[in-house]
């Protein structure tokens, strides 16, 4: 899962791109509006955490421009103004939530697993299948119960895959959402993963179609 | 919404609903200026002086044939004099000319009477300038009454503006201050991390308590205006089902488009938004927002089927002001908000038991 942190306030982008890379997420950050809005524009992310006061351009002017582009993808709005009304406006603005500054760092990212969680139509927050469960919450897999020990990347690409059901994801899509921007990217490296993934999983839970890409097979 | 406090010079008074329908569509739809165009005044009053002059003119012309006629009378010539028609004919005029002469002090003295009612309609927030035309010797006065209104209302929105720049320039840090002590409580400085989020959550109230209040001492001064509360609860219920989508709360509105309260958006926003988010975050499954009209102001009630609170704890609820440091987790400053609100407006807020089962808040503002 791929999430871009946009805010100007280095210290405090700072503690989120770290949050947010523990907690298993591919961050990129933007530190003013008109950075963000090329990022929005150019990259596929799975949700977007968003200042609302960036310089250059605003949150809010930002938020609108992509909900009118059809960009769909979850927007956390994380603001110092709390007041009900600009939160309203957050929200007509196409925000999907909206959680005002100072805050919980453990609630963002609780809020941010339910958004990326339903914009995938998830209703459970424990992405099960068959035998095998991810829990975003611990960042933990478990196969049949025992624990199963997979590095960030790895990590990564069975949370999308997972994710998304048992639809189809291909090559290319997988490595728009596995890495951050900054990150030298090789679409040989997601097959390596998913080798990696078969090894230490068995070879049943995840199908290639040649043309289609990847998807987990079985009882998600 | 009765044109009562119309003016009676107001020839726009059947158009001037307070709200158009769409209004809650626009965020600036408290602008009352919308409905209440000055189209409808009487126009351009001329001169104050040249009525009152016309009109002694015309008392003066009636007066000379009704004296010219007394004189006669006086002095027993009035036969000699005049036929009995002609009389007539003169008294006629006399009083014709003294009529008209009334008539030019009555139209000259108009607008004032509409100045007054202007004053008022100023005063409840029907309108936020002085408006239409008046006597050349009147309108600098309304001009300049006009321009310090303007004034006001500018040095007022400033000093709102820097204490909300500032209070919002306080909460980043705040929230980076937060996030270090989380840290240090992850690296096992627990005591540390209390402290400092404790004083963290200390600034933060005080921070939203001042603003609010910042906020209200400066709504006397901000022209006042008038909003729907439909649209406010209806932008809320948007805001509150994304908020509380993990939640499957059902909001039920019952809230008539024509009530309308008298005040800024955003304080209006402020109470019922706090109101509704405390419902939510108590209800098992269902909130319900109503408002009815009793006597001069409107009710909105708001449940929810949650816990309750015990009679003994709602006064305490409502004084949780900024001196509560020692404040049980999520208990926020929110109903202390709405009572400081609501206070300023001159209206109430109370807690009740609900019929849903839970707490009913009620908000009583004037409309």
């Amino acid at each position: 899962m791929r999430v871009l942190v946009a805010e100007d306030e280095t210290l405090l982008a700072k503690q989120l791109i770290a949050a947010l890379g523990r907690a298993g997420y591919a961050v990129d950050h933007a530190a003013d509006g008109e950075r963000a809005d090329l990022l929005g524009h150019d990259e596929r992310y799975d949700a977007v955490v968003l200042d609302l006061g960036l310089p250059k351009v605003d949150g809010l002017t930002l938020l609108r421009r992509w909900r009118e582009a059809g960009q769909s993808m979850p927007v956390l709005v994380l603001t110092a103004r709390g007041s009900w009304h600009e939160k309203v406006q957050g929200i007509d603005g196409g925000a999907d939530d909206y959680m005002s500054k100072p805050f919980r760092m453990e609630e963002l990212l609780a809020r941010l697993r339910a958004l990326i969680r339903r914009a995938n139509g998830q209703s459970s927050p424990e992405l099960r299948c068959g035998a095998l469960v991810l829990d975003p919450r611990s960042g933990k897999v478990t196969l049949e119960g025992a624990e199963v020990k997979l590095t960030s990347h790895e990590f990564r690409v069975l949370s999308y895959l997972m994710h998304r059901g048992g639809q189809f994801v291909s090559q290319a899509e997988l490595t728009e959402h596995i890495y951050s921007q900054d990150f030298a990217r090789d679409s040989n490296t997601v097959e390596v993963f998913v080798a990696r993934l078969r090894r230490k999983l068995g070879a049943g839970f995840i199908e290639t179609v040649r043309s289609l890409g990847y998807r987990m097979k079985g009882d998600t | 919404m009765s044109a009562a406090s119309h003016g009676p010079h107001d020839s726009d008074a059947p158009n001037s609903s307070h709200e158009s329908p769409d209004s809650h569509n626009s965020p600036d739809s408290h602008d009352p200026r919308g409905s209440h165009s000055s189209r409808g005044s009487r126009g351009s009053h001329g001169s104050f002086r040249a009525r009152i002059l016309l009109g002694t003119a015309l008392w003066s012309l009636g007066l000379t044939p009704i004296l010219h006629i007394l004189f006669l009378i006086v002095h027993h010539q009035l036969h000699r004099e005049l036929s009995p028609s002609n009389v007539k004919t003169l008294l006629g005029f006399g009083v014709a000319f003294i009529l008209a002469g009334i008539w030019q002090f009555r139209v000259a003295l108009v607008p004032f009477g509409r100045l007054r009612a202007q004053l008022a309609r100023l005063q409840d927030g029907s309108i936020e300038r002085i408006e239409g035309k008046y006597p050349t010797e009147v309108q600098p006065l309304v001009n300049d009454l006009n321009s310090l209104l303007e004034h006001r209302e500018r040095i007022a929105r400033r000093a709102l503006a820097k204490a909300g720049d500032l209070a919002h320039g306080l909460k980043t840090p705040l929230a980076v201050l937060a996030q270090e002590a989380e840290q240090l409580e992850a690296t096992g400085q627990s005591e540390s991390a209390a402290t400092i989020s404790a004083q963290v959550e200390r600034m933060r109230r005080q921070v939203d308590y001042q603003l609010t209040q910042a906020r209200a001492s400066s709504a006397g001064n901000v022209a006042a205006a008038r909003c729907g509360v439909l649209a406010s609860v209806e932008g809320l219920v948007r805001t509150l089902e994304k908020l509380y989508a993990a939640r499957a709360l059902k909001i039920e509105v019952d809230v008539a488009a024509a009530h309308v309260v008298r005040g800024q958006r955003e304080d209006l926003d402020e109470m019922l938004g706090n109101l509704l988010d405390n419902a939510c975050k108590w209800a098992k499954s269902r909130v319900a927002v109503r408002s009815e009209a009793e006597g001069g102001m409107v009710v909105v009630t708001v449940d929810d089927d949650g816990p309750g609170l015990a009679a003994a704890m709602r006064e305490q609820v409502m004084r949780r002001g900024v001196r509560a440091d020692e404040a049980a987790p999520g208990s926020g400053l929110g109903l202390a908000i709405v009572g400081e609100l609501a206070q300023l407006y001159e209206g109430t807020i109370g807690l009740e038991d609900s019929p849903l089962g839970g707490l009913r808040a009620r908000l009583r503002l004037p409309g």
